[in-house]
């Protein structure tokens, strides 16, 4: 836990990059909600720089029946702009508070956080993401997740049409008694508004809805 | 005397028309990494809030940026590329004309 809260107190402080990239753009803020049969989560986020955003989280993990609540803190460690496509990697990091009332826990608060990291290409045709991250709400819950994300557009679209995306996403949760989740899912992108609808392998519905202002 | 004042009011539109180009200028800016609508919409938002700049149009499938200037207004080369490298993106040219 010690290691936790030391590597977010310095994400939070010390990663700059020198090569631009935005999280969101300056002065972007961001509102994502997400749904699927692990979690809910509500994150917002705002940017004062393109390599830096910082925001609250929410999530209600399901299955273990917590919820935490969160600073969360991006930082874009690199960024690669080509002629044709764009790749980035992100550190990503959060700290606050987790409560529980399941089972002998009688509405138990303590300290919570998470560290991992992402990486991810893209091009107006493919998309190809990688995250993982640790999660410690000291006696409630603690588990490590990663998770891949592939997709793939049948037509690319101009700025301002609607992009369709054929997307597919794995989770491997070792502590989880169903440890690898797989979810199908389409994503419709279009100006600021980008949707996400799928369901995984067990028929758990996936929702996903983030809005860039 | 009717040719003559056609072709005073010819020169005229043509002389117009040329001012227009001068007062109202237009630059194309191809940038690396633009590749999404949030891309688009990075770009935009940053590039648009300076008082030069009359309007911004993104082209995801070639990727470029067209910027109109305000009358007799414009903005550097170099400061229109630290604007792109601040919304996150890296310039690969800036032209006066559309390739």
């Amino acid at each position: 836990m010690k290691y936790i809260i030391l590597i977010t107190i310095l994400s939070f402080t010390y990663f700059k990059v020198t090569e631009a990239r935005p999280v969101s753009y300056p002065g972007g803020i961001t509102l994502m909600l997400m749904n699927d049969s692990e979690k809910n989560s509500l994150h917002a986020h705002y940017s004062p720089s393109a390599q830096t955003s910082f925001g609250y989280k929410f999530e209600y993990w399901r299955s273990n029946e917590f919820s935490l609540n969160m600073i969360q803190m991006n930082n874009l460690i690199k960024r690669w702009n080509k002629p044709e496509s764009q790749a980035n990697f992100y550190i990503k990091s959060g700290i606050g508070s987790a409560y529980s009332d399941k089972g002998h826990f009688e509405s138990k608060n303590n300290f919570a956080g998470f560290i991992g990291i992402s990486a991810d290409w893209e091009d107006q045709r493919y998309f190809i993401k990688y995250g993982n991250r640790y999660t410690n709400a000291v006696e409630i819950d603690n588990f490590y997740t990663q998770f891949v994300h592939v997709g793939i557009t049948p037509y690319i679209g101009d700025y301002g049409d609607i992009h369709t995306w054929l997307m597919i996403k794995v989770n491997h949760t070792p502590e989880f008694k169903r440890n690898i989740n797989v979810t199908p899912y389409l994503r419709f992108f279009k100006n600021v508004h980008l949707l996400e609808v799928g369901a995984d392998t067990r028929g758990k519905i996936m929702f996903n809805y983030v809005y860039r202002y | 005397m009717k040719r003559l004042i056609l072709l005073f009011i010819f020169i005229i539109s043509l002389d117009k028309h040329s001012l227009a180009q001068d007062k109202n200028l237009t630059i194309y800016a191809y940038v690396n990494g633009l590749v999404c609508d949030f891309c688009a919409r990075a770009l935009e938002m940053t590039i648009s809030k300076k008082d030069e700049v009359e309007s911004i149009n993104v082209d995801l499938k070639d990727k470029v940026i067209t910027i109109n200037f305000n009358e007799n207004q414009r903005l550097e080369n170099s400061v229109i590329t630290q604007l792109i490298n601040d919304a996150g993106y890296t310039v690969r040219e800036i032209t006066n004309a559309k390739k």
